[in-house]
């Protein structure tokens, strides 16, 4: 847990609590969210019931370029860029020929692209944003509060800001209660939602 | 002549002779499995007679372990078959108690979450009645736990085995009335069981089971069944060919006092309930052939020796 820099759980029962934090923790880490959070708290009381989890989120630069993945050489007439991770490649492979046309972009192996003719220099396909995966950060997020809410708990509201971030779920409606222990939550953390 | 339930574990080269010597000492395969190069046996042998098996056995590399839980049919009782509960504490659970020998089932109930509207429906009840103990995987949560398990548990006759978060002592004080077997510590958790600790709980777990199957056992031993579920499942075997074309890996599961054979209930119950076990004893005679709620399968119920008079 070294990378946040604050990771509560607060519960009513001890011994649940501790449970819920070993399972925060296994979602957290099996999402790979652990490196993008840098405060969370979550309480649970199951007399309610309720599960409120509060956090903020890390800045991070994550656009993906190019040059993060592959190494780019320019031989006479032809650009040959050679991958080290195969993560991106395939939305590489359609920026290229969105921009380029398919006529220029060739992949003989899996490692290998080779842009013909193109009227780019070395150093500009290498600024060429690939993917943003911050999009699908917040999806992921609450998908990994999801699995870690109590299970009956699927009356949900859940906001996201630039970096502040919100999960309420409960089994009965939610009232405006929950927003006073969401503020209160974060007060713990030293922010404000 | 005592039947006790063990598992071999050896190679493939001359099974034969052990699955030979097993039958010709009166004893019974429950289950055979073939892995790669490995034979498991789940079988039913004579107790005096293990020393014999174990000496067969040895030439072959094979071993002879005891394993309780042969002839069994748990049903694990989850509250949904969400990420919630699937994969890590429940399947671990069922793969446990199958590595020992039992069959087990997982019964992932269609309200069994939240406390409000928690619930157990007919065909689940039904369902977990048909098996010989059910083992609940509950949650974190003591409050939760002791809201819920009266819903949980409404009509199950089975007996029970409890897994939850809190500890024993406090699982025993929340829970009215007691149910069976109590495994403290075994929550809702997100991880493969692999740690040696985790491992421990899960023999503990099986421990428990193994307790409450035995007094079971001792249950049943003082109004003996009419005939031994595994003898009824060889005669099955030998007389009603079908059961040989069904796919499914254990085509008849045997239960502590019972048996579910896995072929339709309207073409072949008939047919079961005719079929001559000995002197002219038939199925029909000793047993109670019932539609199963699982599928479209039989469930056999051995009638005690105080119903029927006979003992074969």
């Amino acid at each position: 847990m070294a990378s946040i820099e604050y990771f509560e759980v607060e519960c009513t029962e001890r011994l649940g609590g501790e449970y819920y934090k070993q399972i925060t923790n296994d979602v957290l880490l099996d999402h790979n969210l652990l490196r993008v959070i840098n405060k969370l708290h979550v309480f649970i009381d199951p007399k309610v019931p309720i599960f409120v989890a509060v956090g903020v989120m890390k800045r991070v630069s994550s656009r993906v370029r190019v040059q993060d993945f592959a190494n780019i050489n320019p031989v006479e007439g032809k650009t040959i860029l050679v991958i080290s991770d195969e993560t991106y490649l395939a939305p590489m492979l359609k920026v290229f020929w969105q921009r380029f046309g398919k006529d220029h972009v060739e992949q003989p192996d899996r490692f290998t692209v080779i842009l013909y003719d193109v009227p780019a220099s070395t150093q500009e396909i290498e600024e060429i944003v690939v993917a943003d995966p911050s999009e699908a950060l917040y999806k992921d997020l609450i998908y990994a509060l999801r699995c870690i809410a109590p299970e009956g708990f699927r009356v949900r509201r859940e906001t996201y800001g630039k970096e502040k971030f919100s999960f309420v779920a409960s089994e009965d409606t939610l009232n405006g209660s929950a927003d006073a222990l969401i503020k209160e939550k974060f007060a713990l953390m030293g922010e404000t939602p | 002549m005592i039947l006790v339930p063990i598992t071999y574990r050896g190679g493939v080269y001359r099974h034969d002779e052990i699955i030979a010597l097993i039958e010709d000492l009166g004893g019974y395969i429950v289950q055979k499995h073939m892995i790669a190069q490995e034979v498991v046996l789940q079988s039913f042998v004579p107790r005096d007679d293990i020393d014999l098996i174990r000496a067969v056995a040895k030439p072959l590399s094979g071993e002879v372990i005891d394993s309780p839980l042969v002839g069994t049919e748990i049903a694990v009782v989850i509250p949904s078959l969400e990420i919630h509960h699937l994969p890590h504490p429940a399947c671990d659970i069922a793969e446990y108690t199958r590595r020992l020998g039992a069959k087990s089932n997982m019964v992932g109930m269609a309200r069994g979450v939240g406390k409000r509207i928690a619930n157990i429906n007919d065909e689940e009840r039904d369902v977990i009645n048909e098996h010989d103990i059910a083992v609940y995987v509950l949650g974190n949560f003591e409050t939760c736990i002791e809201y819920k398990m009266p819903f949980l548990r409404r009509g199950v006759e089975v007996p029970i085995v409890l897994c939850g978060a809190p500890d024993k002592e406090t699982l025993q004080r929340i829970i009215q009335p007691p149910v069976d077997g109590y495994v403290g510590n075994v929550g809702r958790f997100m991880h493969r069981t692999k740690e040696s600790d985790e491992l421990a709980m899960l023999d503990e777990i099986i421990a428990e089971i193994t307790r409450v199957l035995e007094k079971k056992r001792v249950e049943i031993a003082k109004d003996p069944l009419s005939v031994s579920p595994a003898r009824l499942m060889d005669v099955i075997r030998e007389q009603v060919p079908a059961i040989l074309d069904v796919t499914s890996p254990t085509p008849l599961t045997v239960q502590m006092a019972g048996l579910r054979v896995k072929l339709p209930y309207d073409t072949f119950a008939g047919v079961l309930k005719k079929t001559e076990i000995e002197d002219g004893i038939t199925i029909g005679d000793i047993t109670e052939v019932v539609p199963s709620r699982m599928r479209d399968y039989i469930l056999v119920k051995i009638l005690p020796f105080s119903s029927t008079n006979t003992v074969i």
